[in-house]
Formats: C-alpha cells, structure tokens, sequence
C-alpha cells in the first residue's frame, strides 16, 4: 500500500470572515483513491472547505495535512507552521480543483487551456504538454473542439474542459466545488460521467454536490456538513437511509 | 506573419475592410491623376507678369533678393506667389488646379491661395519632422506609447498588496491627475532645468539652428508621457480590476505564480477592454499636444496662430480643424479595428 496513512486530513479547520464564522470545527481524513462526497444546506460552509484546502482561502485556525505530513498549522489567524515555500507549491499541484462557474480562460481555445499550466508550472516542453493534453481532452469527450474558445462551448463541455484542464497537472487529489450546480439540468449527466470515470480510475476526489444520485452511486464516504461543522458522515446508503443527525434528516427529506 | 498572411487572402476579408480598402485605393488614384495634371514650379513661373519675370532675371545672380518667390504644392493644387517689399510692392499670387493656373489675388482665388498655403505650412512640408502635422503626430504617438507601458507598471503597482508601493503609485497619479498638464509642461521645461542648472537644448548640438526646437521636444515628450501615464494607469487598473475573479482563482489553483496569471491571464484579457478608453485618451492627447504653442514648438497650433498673427487672417483656423479632424477620425477607426480583431474569442 502507501507510505502514508492518509492523502489529506484536517484538524480543527476554522475559518471566520470577520465576525462570521463559517468553519467551526471541521475535522476530516481522506484515503487515497477514496472518493468523499460533501453534501448540506447553503451556508454550511461546504465550498469554503474546499477552497480552504486549496490554499484560495486563508484558514484561521486548524490544520491541514498531505500524506501524513504537517503542511500548514494556523490558530488565531497566526501561521504556526508552515512547510516550506517550494514544498507548499508541490503540494499544492498535488490537489486540483473545478469551479462552479469552470472559469475557463476565454482568451486561450480549449487546448490552449489545457496545455498552459503543464508547460508553466510543470516545465514541460510544449510537445509533451500538447500530447498530455489532447489526451485528456479525448478522455471528456471533447477532441471535436480542440481549436474552440470557450464560449463556443456548451456549459457542460465547459465544464469537462475544466476537468481536463485540471487533470493536465496531474493532480492526486480532485477538488470539484458544486461543479454541476451552473449547468442546465440536461448537461449535468455528460459531466457526472467523466468524473464517474475518473472515481472509476481510482482518483482521490472530494466533491461538494447537490446531485445525491451521483453520492450514492459513486461516493465511498458521504460527509454532511451545516453550520461550519461535519454532523455526520458515512457510507452513502447508511447515510441516506438511515441518517441519525436531527439536521440531516431533514436535510434529506427536504432534497430526496 | 499571420497577419501578412490574413491580409493577402482577400477574399476573407470582412465587408468593411473591403470597402475602406476600395475607398482608400480610389484615393490614391484620384491623388495621383490629378498631380499628374499639375504643372511644375517652373511652368507655372511662365504666367507671372513681365515686371516679376524681369525682376526674376535682374535678381537671378545677386546675393541679395527683394523677390521672396512662395511655392506650395500640394499635390492636386498649388500655390506660387512674389512678394516684395519696401515702395513699389508687388503681390502676385496664382493657383493652380486640374493643370489650370488661376489669377488668386482677389476674391474666391485669394481665398483659394491663402488656404493652400496655410494647409501646406500646418503640414509642415518642406520643413523637417519637428513641424505641424509630424511633430503633433510623433508626439502623441510616442508620449501614448511610452505612458501607456509606464502605465502599466503603475497600474499594478497601485493594486499591490504592498502599501508603500501602492501608495506612492496612487499619489503619482492622483498628482497628475490633479494638477493642469500645461502647469506640468511648463515645470518640465523652465522649472527642472532651472533647479538643476541645464538647459534642455544643451542636450544638443548648440550650433544647430534646430536645437532648441530638439530639446523643447524631449521637455515635451517628457511631460506628455508622464501625464498620460497617469490617466493611463487608471484605465489599465479598471480594466485589471474588472477581470471576473475567478479568473485568478482558476490561475492559482493550478498553481501559476502571481506574474503568470497577470501576463498570460488577466492583461491578455483586460487589453481588450482597455481598447476603447484608451481610444479616448490617444484623442485627449492629439488635443492636448497642441499645448506645446506654450513652449514654443511648431505644431498645427503653433502654425495657425503665428499666421493669424502675422497675417491677421482669420480663416486660418478653418483647415487647422479640418486637419485635427482627419487625424482623429483615421486613429478612431485604427482603434475601432484593434477593438474588433481582439473581440474574437467572446
């Protein structure tokens, strides 16, 4: 097996935007190769989770570890520990992330996209990175587009592009925040399928969903957050059949 | 190369270009048919009258000339004028037009004459690129081009996360932006130079007749970009400031440092909304050089008040307007095209 224990876990993740505070306490592990869906109300602080673990938003307390190892360490808004600033950028190439809105650069095509990180970030030469990449835009379905700008495309191949796109840094861990939430209803199955596909390969994922389908059949954990803290979590249909959180039950009975 | 290559496949042209191709070629040609009309400097010398003929011929050898002969030609009509002065003053004009010479000392024909030559010193022929129309040209042009790649330094200064440098990029351009430019003109020129002592024409050759005109140029340049930057910044920051967020969100998690996301993310996309602000500014700025007539350069401005003044001709003015006119119209369209080819992707 791995090295290491756990691929990502957080202790005591708090973060406040002033007086608000929107993370409490949220302590989480993730396997590797486990695929964890996030589910709750609005305002439960589910996508600042998310973002938090991508370093896009500041935590104010808590900590966050990659494979067993400390990689930031903040309480009162205060560092305490924090690794290295080349090990902090490795390690954060080790998560990529999808958007709701996907963001999308619109001035570049779709292979352009794609190639544009590999070859700035990763150092690859433009051959290797244009291989890599039509590769993956092959995989979501897309090689008809190569040479599109984005706003040819439809929001959900936006949205597969954001995936190649995000796939393309090789990444360990998926982050997908809300990704078929800005989709019309008849494009959420195309983009549900490439990241099936992708839990299918055995890749890291955590995914703030509203699509509950999509939890039971794919996801190993199903984790229910709301204000600022996980209530419960578990395996999908334990989870949705039985739920023992008071809030989560209704929850469910009000999305199910 | 691309766009050597787009140009020769006509037929991808959009309509419009093909039109303003049409127009422009059509143009020339007129331009060129009717020059071919025009007669030379010395035919047209033949229809003067006998006493300047014969003042020509006394004067021909001698160092010293009463006869000041004026020549402007302007490709499709031209201006041939004598002058004396002192007694017996003679003041012959002519006009040539369509290979036919005109009588232009009264009337219609004066009028005629009078706005030829007017147009022809305001063009600043015959004269080098510090005159008329160049010396506006090359002024907005170059203080443009060099405020607006200060600008952007400026602009990204302002929106730094460090507060000394945010802070003094933001007092730069409130500075210029608050204070009137001919007030700047005039530090640059009489005020620098006074404090530390050096003329601004000592940047060059003193002997040359032309090197104050050289070193008013380089005050003038100076101020000009230095101005503009400013208002420049403040276009380029908007622009920066109104890409969607997510923008750098997407950048930064695919872990692209903070200069990558700017230059190959955010300026990629923002230049295109700079365009039409920065249209206006370019026009401001075609405007705002005519303030140099201050420190003396010989711009269209200059030109027309210096002959308003020595000629005590009012209707100088009317082909000063025309010519600001036309170059603002022929650098709205360039923008305007700028605009269109960058639009692409949206």
């Amino acid at each position: 097996m791995s090295e290491y224990q756990y691929i990502l876990k957080t202790e005591h993740l708090g973060k406040s935007f002033g007086s608000l505070e929107v993370l409490k306490d949220v302590n989480l592990e993730v396997k590797k190769g486990e695929v964890i869906c996030i589910i709750g109300p609005s305002g439960a602080g589910k996508s600042t989770y998310l973002r938090s673990l991508n370093q896009l938003e500041k935590i104010t307390s808590g900590k966050i570890y990659l494979k067993d190892e400390l990689f930031l360490h903040r309480e009162h808004n205060r560092t305490v520990h924090k690794s290295t600033p080349e090990k902090q950028k490795a390690m954060l190439l080790e998560m990529g992330m999808v958007f709701q809105r996907f963001n999308l650069f619109p001035h570049k095509t779709v292979l352009e996209n794609v190639m544009l990180a590999p070859t700035l970030v990763r150092k690859k030469t433009k051959a290797e990175a244009k291989a890599l990449s039509i590769k993956l835009i092959e995989r979501v379905g897309l090689s008809s587009k190569l040479n599109e700008y984005p706003s040819k495309l439809s929001g959900g191949q936006q949205q597969r592009v954001a995936i190649a796109r995000a796939l393309a840094m090789e990444p360990e861990i998926m982050l997908f925040d809300e990704p078929t939430s800005a989709l019309d209803p008849e494009l959420v199955g195309e983009v549900l399928n490439v990241m099936k596909d992708l839990a299918k390969q055995g890749m890291t994922m955590l995914c703030v969903t509203h699509e509950m389908g999509f939890a039971k059949e794919v996801a190993d954990r199903v984790v229910f957050m709301a204000d600022g803290m996980i209530l419960e979590e578990g395996a999908p249909k334990e989870l949705f059949e039985h739920p023992k959180n008071e809030k989560a039950a209704n929850f469910l009975k009000s999305v199910l | 190369m691309n766009i050597i290559k787009k140009a020769v496949r006509i037929k991808e042209w959009q309509r419009s270009s093909k039109i303003a191709a049409i127009v422009i070629i059509v143009i020339i040609a007129v331009f060129i048919g009717l020059s071919l009309l025009q007669l030379s400097e010395e035919e047209m010398m033949n229809y003067a009258s006998d006493d300047v003929k014969q003042m020509i011929e006394e004067e021909r050898d001698s160092t010293r000339k009463h006869l000041t002969i004026t020549y402007n030609d302007l490709g499709v009509i031209s201006y041939l004028s004598f002058t004396t002065s002192g007694a017996a003053a003679i003041k012959e004009s002519y006009v040539c037009f369509l290979g036919q010479v005109y009588k232009a000392d009264e009337g219609a024909g004066k009028l005629t004459g009078q706005m030829v030559n007017y147009t022809y010193r305001m063009l600043g022929k015959g004269e080098n690129v510090l005159h008329g129309v160049k010396l506006t040209l090359l002024l907005t042009t170059a203080s443009v081009l060099i405020g607006f790649i200060f600008s952007i330094f400026l602009a990204l200064g302002k929106i730094a996360k460090n507060k000394i440098i945010s802070k003094i990029c933001s007092a730069y351009i409130f500075f210029f932006r608050g204070t009137p430019l001919l007030i700047q003109l005039f530090v640059v020129y009489f005020s620098i130079p006074g404090i530390f002592g050096f003329a601004w024409r000592d940047l060059f050759d003193t002997a040359d007749t032309e090197a104050v005109y050289k070193g008013a140029f380089v005050a003038a340049l100076i101020a000009f970009s230095l101005n503009t930057a400013a208002y420049c910044a403040e276009i380029v920051r908007a622009a920066i400031q109104s890409i969607d967020k997510g923008q750098h969100e997407a950048a930064k998690a695919l872990g692209m440092s903070y200069a990558q996301t700017m230059s190959q993310i955010v300026i990629p996309q923002s230049i295109r909304r700079m365009i039409p602000p920065l249209c206006n500014e370019f026009v401001m700025m075609i405007k705002d050089v005519s303030l140099v007539f201050a420190i003396s350069l010989m711009d269209i401005t200059t030109i027309s008040k210096n002959i308003m003044t020595s000629e005590g001709s009012y209707l100088v003015f009317i082909p000063a307007l025309i010519i600001y006119l036309i170059i603002t119209a022929i650098f709205t369209y360039i923008f305007n095209k700028i605009e269109i080819r960058l639009s692409v992707y949206e």
